[in-house]
């Protein structure tokens, strides 16, 4: 009980300053995006480039990142100042979730949803959840969430080996969501 | 429209003509670093020019502000592996309009051409 008061408030999260570069991915709010691929290049490169822009309106995007690789790292990478980042690891230690608290994890990305309405998700590192759970309980945690990104008009990206998975699985997952593809609409 | 990819990387730079060749563009040159990009550039004067911002030798913030100071009409693309952003910055502020990560995809280039192209 003391590790879930303690770590399920995701920090207060703040826009990152603008870049002033163009906006390069278009995803629709309220959809949740399935981006086959390993290592999470794209996925990472719309995240910044989403909250490092304006969208059309001129509308600064709030973001929240899950990720198996460290924060420290993260930031290092891709230049992220203010966007909370949590890692998934069995350490304890502050932005840590547990990969086997699927609880925490999905109050975690929850609570951000609602308090952030158009923000957008980034969720790495399903396979390294689904080898710390069992698949369907990843699988339900993740329809939970979406549930919520569809309702608050925010966006969701989950990275996903497709090596990691069986056909079954990856239809599972890409059942309530859209396939993102990096070749443009004809 | 001519395009200029300056990369250190051979493997790269071909993969960036692929993808080029693959939204529409074919009037494509390249070149390796500093000095064969001015080369290159001086020559050819392309209407868009991807640099890479790690370069060996000299920068590509420097390789922008001599581009620039040869012709106030061509179009840089920074690039880089990693989201620096002070690197960012200082190559915007050299005079490039743009910034696409490495490893590119279509979506992304489409979108900065889609910006910058006349």
């Amino acid at each position: 009980m003391g590790l879930l008061s303690r770590k399920a408030r995701a920090p207060a999260a703040a826009g990152e300053k603008g870049l002033g570069i163009t906006r390069k991915y278009n995803l629709t709010p309220g959809h949740s995006y399935v981006v086959e691929e390993s290592p999470p290049d794209i996925s990472f490169d719309a995240f910044v480039n989403i909250v490092s822009t304006l969208d059309s309106e001129g509308k600064r995007v709030i973001g929240m990142a899950v990720s198996r690789q460290h924060s420290d790292l993260i930031r290092q990478k891709y230049g992220l100042e203010t966007t909370p980042i949590f890692w998934l690891a069995t350490r304890a230690g502050q932005d840590v979730i547990s990969p086997t608290n699927l609880g925490i994890l999905t109050h975690t990305l929850v609570q951000f949803v609602e308090e952030h309405p158009g923000g957008i998700i980034l969720l790495d590192g399903i396979e390294y959840l689904v080898s710390n759970n069992d698949f369907n309980k990843v699988l339900r945690t993740i329809d939970q969430v979406n549930d919520h990104i569809s309702q608050s008009q925010a966006i969701m990206l989950i990275p996903v080996d497709p090596r990691a998975f069986d056909s079954k699985e990856l239809a599972l997952l890409e059942r309530n969501m859209e396939k993102f593809s990096t070749k443009p609409k004809k | 429209m001519k395009i200029l990819v300056v990369d250190d990387s051979e493997a790269f730079r071909k993969v960036m003509i692929e993808l080029l060749v693959r939204v529409g563009f074919h009037d494509i040159v390249e070149a390796k670093d500093y000095e064969e990009g001015m080369q290159v550039f001086r020559k050819e004067r392309p209407d868009i020019s991807f640099v890479d911002m790690i370069l060996p030798g000299k920068t590509g913030v420097e390789l922008t502000k001599a581009m620039l100071s040869v012709s106030h009409e061509t179009k840089i693309i920074a690039m880089s592996s990693i989201i620096n952003k002070k690197m960012i910055r200082e190559a915007l502020e050299a005079g490039a309009k743009d910034f696409l990560l490495k490893p590119t995809n279509e979506i992304a280039l489409n979108a900065v051409l889609t910006m910058w192209s006349d």
